[in-house]
């Protein structure tokens, strides 16, 4: 009887998992399948699952109604050079909170600390203001600049120097680095993993990031995938089979970034509560 | 006259020496981060509450001071009020979720064997994806003449439901692309906390004859409740702040049904009726609502790990 109860609480726990499994697996796979179809088949009442028209007509299309090159190439500039600059800055702030003692550590600290409290939405009008009178309003600047410095990154970059030993920064002294050295030779190779995970999120969160682009990159030629798209998807001809190819051609490199960084991005969002 | 430069030169020197000191050059560490912050933080906070008593358009030519006409301008303004309404109803359905449906589904597989990593893998996926593309699947899936599930739910006899045109629906269809779209880190999280349980509690349970429910209600909970805490937390204030799905998918319709508090400042302040001072003061309200919930909530913490 208890065995039997055991059984069916798990059969029931099984189903329900997979239930859920479907329902995130299954659109994703049907929108992927829809990119190759052809317009036609898209509008089709029954709707297909499988492709049966397999075409690569739309991500022509989509290339054709927006500047889609311009576009992915404005989003590996944001979210690649936000995210080497995070890293250099972040990393050099959570290294002189874990590992130095200076006058002043608590208040900057401190003030680090209650930054993470500010939600990005309410400032976003006066940091739009602020990037505008800076004469940045459409430029690359004016995107990366405001993203660099990210509270959760300097606590996850402090949490993970903390944990080195002390010998490691004495001999490195000993042999004569100058402090940057020690920093940048020594103790930053040794938090590699930390160091991935801020890498991982940055990226993700900056290729996807929505608001902020759209504020400050409202241009056509400065706009990134993720809003170009947005607003092409907005305006009223709508082409069905375009927007797909757009859509997978935003998914695809954080799937790839996924199955390769997997641990990276569980690891990072655990630790930190950094959302992408 | 030798002598004072030399004196110089030594300050100079000296100076130099601290900062390249073990103690000195903390403070070139911090300064990039401490510069960025303070410009695009915290400057921007104090901007905004100042603002909010002015009357400013997009460049700031015309600024003029109004007092705390804003404020009373915005609880008078029933399409502000009915935002609050919606992202308080945004909020009211998603957090529960979140915190309680990621908790049971996190225990279900905490477990590290090989169903349960591939549970795990799928449903951490849309947490990877735009929310543009995410705004883009759904409209598709939802679509009123061609939708995939429209047609599943017509062929079972539901008629062609209307999802995104639809006044009292349609707030619903927005919440549930939410929760769809950040399931997945919730129970992420909440997966880390329970394996991180001391495994022996488990054992001295079981000793006492619990069973998995029992285990799951007398060790797992208490143990990960600074998982549960923060959980609620950090999602009542991305709750209240919600935007990326609501623009996506209805862009606020039909008829501001789900135009959340943050839709209608972003379309006050970055459209064709700019008012920088008037959006500033509908930010500085929702702050004071999150800050206030947020400090409820800790306080409240607090009294109880106590």
């Amino acid at each position: 009887m208890e065995r039997l109860k055991r059984i069916s609480l798990k059969t029931a726990s099984f189903i329900l998992l997979t239930i859920i499994a479907l329902l995130v697996i299954v659109p994703l796979a049907w929108m992927a399948l829809s990119a190759f179809k052809e317009e036609k088949e898209i509008l089709s009442f029954p709707p297909t699952f499988f492709t049966h028209s397999f075409t690569l007509k739309n991500f022509a299309n989509t290339a054709k109604r927006i500047k889609i090159i311009k576009y992915i190439a404005n989003s590996v500039i944001y979210a690649g050079v936000t995210t080497a600059l995070a890293v250099v800055v972040n990393s050099m702030a959570g290294y002189a909170y874990a590992r130095k003692k200076f006058k002043g550590k608590g208040i900057f600290f401190i003030t680090t600390l209650a930054t993470m409290m500010i939600p990005f939405q309410v400032i976003m009008v006066p940091t739009f203001l602020v990037v505008y009178k800076l004469g940045m309003y459409n430029t690359y600047w004016g995107l990366i600049i405001p993203r660099v410095a990210v509270p959760g990154s300097i606590f996850l970059m402090r949490a993970a120097f903390a944990g080195l030993p002390v010998e490691l920064e004495d001999a490195a002294r000993i042999d004569g680095l100058s402090e940057w050295g020690i920093f940048w030779r020594i103790m930053l190779p040794q938090v590699r993993s930390s160091a991935i995970c801020l890498i991982i999120l940055s990226i993700n969160g900056s290729w996807n990031d929505l608001l902020w682009p759209m504020i400050v990159a409202s241009d056509t030629s400065m706009r990134t995938l993720s809003n170009g798209l947005a607003l092409f998807v907005g305006q009223n001809s709508i082409q069905y089979g375009a927007s797909f190819a757009g859509a997978l051609i935003s998914i695809a490199p954080m799937f790839v970034l996924y199955i390769f960084g997997q641990k990276y991005f569980v690891e990072g969002m655990a630790s930190s509560g950094l959302k992408g | 006259m030798d002598s004072k430069t030399t004196r110089k030169d030594n300050m100079f020197i000296r100076i130099c020496r601290y900062f390249r000191s073990a103690e000195g050059s903390a403070y070139y560490f911090i300064l990039p981060s401490i510069l960025l912050l303070l410009i695009f933080n915290v400057i921007p906070l104090f901007v905004s509450s100042s603002m909010s008593f002015f009357d400013a358009n997009m460049t700031l030519d015309k600024v003029n001071y109004v007092g705390i006409d804003n404020f009373v301008k915005a609880f008078s303004d029933s399409r502000f009020l009915n935002s609050l309404k919606v992202t308080f109803i945004f909020t009211a359905i998603e957090v529960p979720v979140q915190v309680f449906g990621a908790m049971i589904i996190a225990a279900l597989i905490a477990k590290n064997n090989i169903t349960n990593k591939f549970f795990r893998a799928i449903y951490f996926l849309p947490v990877i994806c735009s929310a543009t593309s995410i705004g883009i699947m759904w409209k598709m899936i939802l679509h009123s003449n061609v939708g995939f599930l429209t047609y599943a739910l017509s062929s079972m006899g539901l008629g062609r439901i209307n999802f995104f045109n639809n006044t009292h629906l349609t707030i619903f269809v927005v919440t549930f692309i939410s929760i769809w779209r950040s399931f997945g880190i919730s129970a992420i999280v909440y997966v880390t906390a329970i394996q991180n349980v001391n495994a022996s509690l488990y054992e001295a349970a079981k000793m006492d004859g619990a069973g998995n429910l029992r285990q799951f209600i007398n060790v797992t909970v208490p143990s990960i409740r600074p998982t549960f805490w923060y959980i609620l937390m950090t999602r009542l204030a991305g709750s209240l702040q919600i935007f990326d799905i609501v623009f996506m998918t209805t862009g606020g319709g039909p008829n501001y049904t789900t135009e959340s508090t943050v839709s209608y400042v972003y379309s006050r302040a970055f459209s064709s009726e700019a008012s920088m001072g008037y959006a500033s003061t509908m930010s500085m309200i929702l702050f004071v609502i999150i800050m206030t919930v947020t400090v409820l909530l800790y306080r409240r913490m607090n009294a109880e790990e106590r």
